[in-house]
């Protein structure tokens, strides 16, 4: 081995190590206890039960339940922050210099703490003292302040819980999509224009294609990012009324913590685990590689 | 001879539009800090009034008073300091070589640091929580700092390898010619030019760790329970303290708001460039 391999290995082996013990012995041990009857309480004692713990999982109606919420969730919350934030970008970039104060402030959600989004955003919702039900009676949008029930009823809170989500991170989305925009050649957009594109025709077929990685970095973050999100909505409604907020990750947890079934917990984590990969990997090939090819 | 701009209406749309969206994503933040300067009775007043009718810090002294909130700040900031210390001492030199030396290994190793941002935490939770409960490490601050750290280390891994990225090969080459071995080169050369990179990476750690919820309910009980964890309980066991919890949510969020803002130009970048590379 020469000197600067052994240099290399050095520097890297303390990450390695730490990566290691916190990471890939986690989910070793995640996919390993997935496979046994185990207790929270008594995480010792196993019981192989081979792939029981993911039958029991697949055909539960809640877990499938909790499944599907996440994915209404963060397609939901997707498509508010993506328009919203993207529709800022343009905007901030059709103002050019004038933007600095605009993104500055547009930045402030962005480094707001999710338990303290997750408050606000409770506290703007809830029942009668919710504000936002106010300003709608204000703006003559509904009539009783009482008329929309956030956070208690069943059929639409999960879509309300989103709100603060959609709230805490379209700013990111616009920051990363100005930054994209301010990297297309002007004179692409300016040869376009002589060329007689119009402005809806110069955004279709040179802005839009070029801000394709772009476009496909801020869906994959986020997309992983709403899939996993548990502090925001466990803040709202803790996953009630009667379980209708309930997404996958805050049902692995109460399964764990509240049933104590570590196995069960471990099966449907390592299927959470599966999923996002696969789901990133089809992303990337989709979004992003056509642009390269 | 200029003539004057004529009224450019496209313009004052875009502004209008602009300001519009702006001020609607300020508002419920701006709501917060109006709330928690009411006297505790007034915050639940029916209607509600966006300002106060009477300037009071009332919510702010019971938050201080109170025997847990302290001390929950106090173990937030430990964790933090704590993580950011251990996770910038690990990924620093490893992100260093893994951009300047390229290997195979360094290649598998900065890709496997991607996918660990794939692991939902909740996953990851439940195997931490047996690996910390067999340590013996429990509701206890080095056990959070270890379950902070596997999320901030591939978070610090990914900035620094951007940063590292930027910085041209021949400083290292120099410092090698002068008779420095890798390593001084690394510490007395690079190290100093990095300084600006390193801050942010560590605020962004810092702030992941200030932020972080999931572990801290798993992992805490009494003795550790870090301050978004108190601040939740305001809404759950004390009935609905909306006064306390609004005082105690902007305590919790408004120092590292006035920091990002002092610093705002450098961190914006890093996060934007943070995104885009990783």
């Amino acid at each position: 081995m020469s000197g600067e391999d052994r240099f290399v290995l050095c520097m890297l082996a303390p990450a390695v190590a730490i990566l290691g013990l916190l990471v890939a012995y986690p989910v070793g041990l995640l996919v390993f206890d997935s496979f046994f009857k185990v207790d929270t309480i008594t995480p010792h004692m196993r019981e192989w039960v081979g792939l029981q713990n993911y039958f029991d999982a697949l055909t539960s109606k809640r877990v499938v339940e909790s499944a599907l919420r996440t994915v209404q969730y963060s397609v939901f919350a997707l498509f508010f922050e993506f328009t919203f934030g993207f529709c800022a970008a343009l905007l901030f970039s059709a103002l050019a210099g004038q933007s600095r104060w605009h993104r500055t402030i547009f930045a402030l959600p962005l480094m707001v703490p999710p338990i303290v989004a997750g408050l606000l955003w409770r506290f703007l919702l809830v029942g009668n003292i919710g504000i936002l039900n106010y300003g709608l009676v204000r703006l003559g949008l509904i009539s009783d302040p009482e008329a929309i029930a956030w956070l208690s009823s069943e059929d639409i809170v999960i879509y309300s819980v989103s709100f603060a989500d959609i709230w805490l991170t379209t700013s990111f989305v616009a920051l990363v999509s100005y930054a994209g925009l301010t990297n297309i050649p002007k004179d692409l957009l300016e040869a376009a224009r002589i060329d007689g594109a119009n402005a809806f025709k110069r955004f279709w077929h040179v802005t839009l294609p070029l801000m394709r990685p772009v476009i496909a970095v801020v869906v994959i973050v986020r997309g992983v990012d709403a899939a996993k999100t548990f502090d925001l909505i466990w803040i709202q409604t803790q996953g009630g009324p009667s379980h209708a907020s309930e997404v996958f990750s805050m049902n692995i947890y109460q399964r764990m913590v509240r049933f104590g079934d570590l196995g069960e917990a471990s099966a449907s984590g390592t299927l959470f685990l599966i999923v996002m990969m696969i789901l990133a990997t089809v992303a990337y090939w989709k979004i992003w590689r056509p642009v390269h090819a | 001879m200029r003539r004057a701009p004529p009224i450019n209406l496209s313009g004052i749309l875009i502004n209008a539009a602009a300001l519009v969206l702006v001020l609607s994503y300020a508002l419920p933040y701006i709501y917060l800090l109006m709330t928690s300067i009411k006297p505790a009775a007034d915050v639940q007043q029916i209607p509600p009034s966006f300002f106060p009718a009477v300037v009071s810090f009332e919510n702010f002294r019971e938050v201080l008073r109170s025997s847990t909130l302290p001390r929950a700040f106090v173990n937030s900031l430990t964790v933090a300091v704590l993580t950011t210390a251990l996770s910038l001492s690990v990924a620093v030199p490893a992100a260093y070589v893994a951009t300047q030396y390229r290997r195979r290994i360094t290649t598998i190793f900065l890709l496997f640091a991607l996918v660990t941002r794939m692991v939902p935490s909740v996953a990851l939770g439940v195997p931490l929580f047996q690996l910390l409960k067999s340590l013996g490490l429990l509701d206890t601050i080095p056990g959070l700092v270890l379950a902070h750290t596997s999320a901030a280390v591939p978070l610090a891994l990914l900035l620094m390898s951007a940063f590292f990225e930027g910085i041209p090969e021949e400083l290292e080459e120099a410092a090698r010619m002068d008779g420095c071995t890798r390593f001084q080169a690394f510490r007395k050369i690079v190290l100093p030019v990095m300084t600006g990179g390193i801050a942010v990476t560590a605020l962004f750690t810092f702030i992941t760790s200030w932020n972080e919820f999931l572990y801290a309910l798993l992992l805490t009980s009494e003795a550790t329970k870090t301050a978004p964890i108190v601040i939740a309980e305001y809404n759950s066991v004390y009935g609905l303290a909306w006064g306390a919890m609004t005082a105690a949510a902007v305590l919790y969020s408004l120092p590292v708001i006035i920091v990002t803002l002092a610093l705002q130009k450098q961190i914006v970048g890093g996060l934007t460039f943070g995104a885009v590379k990783g």
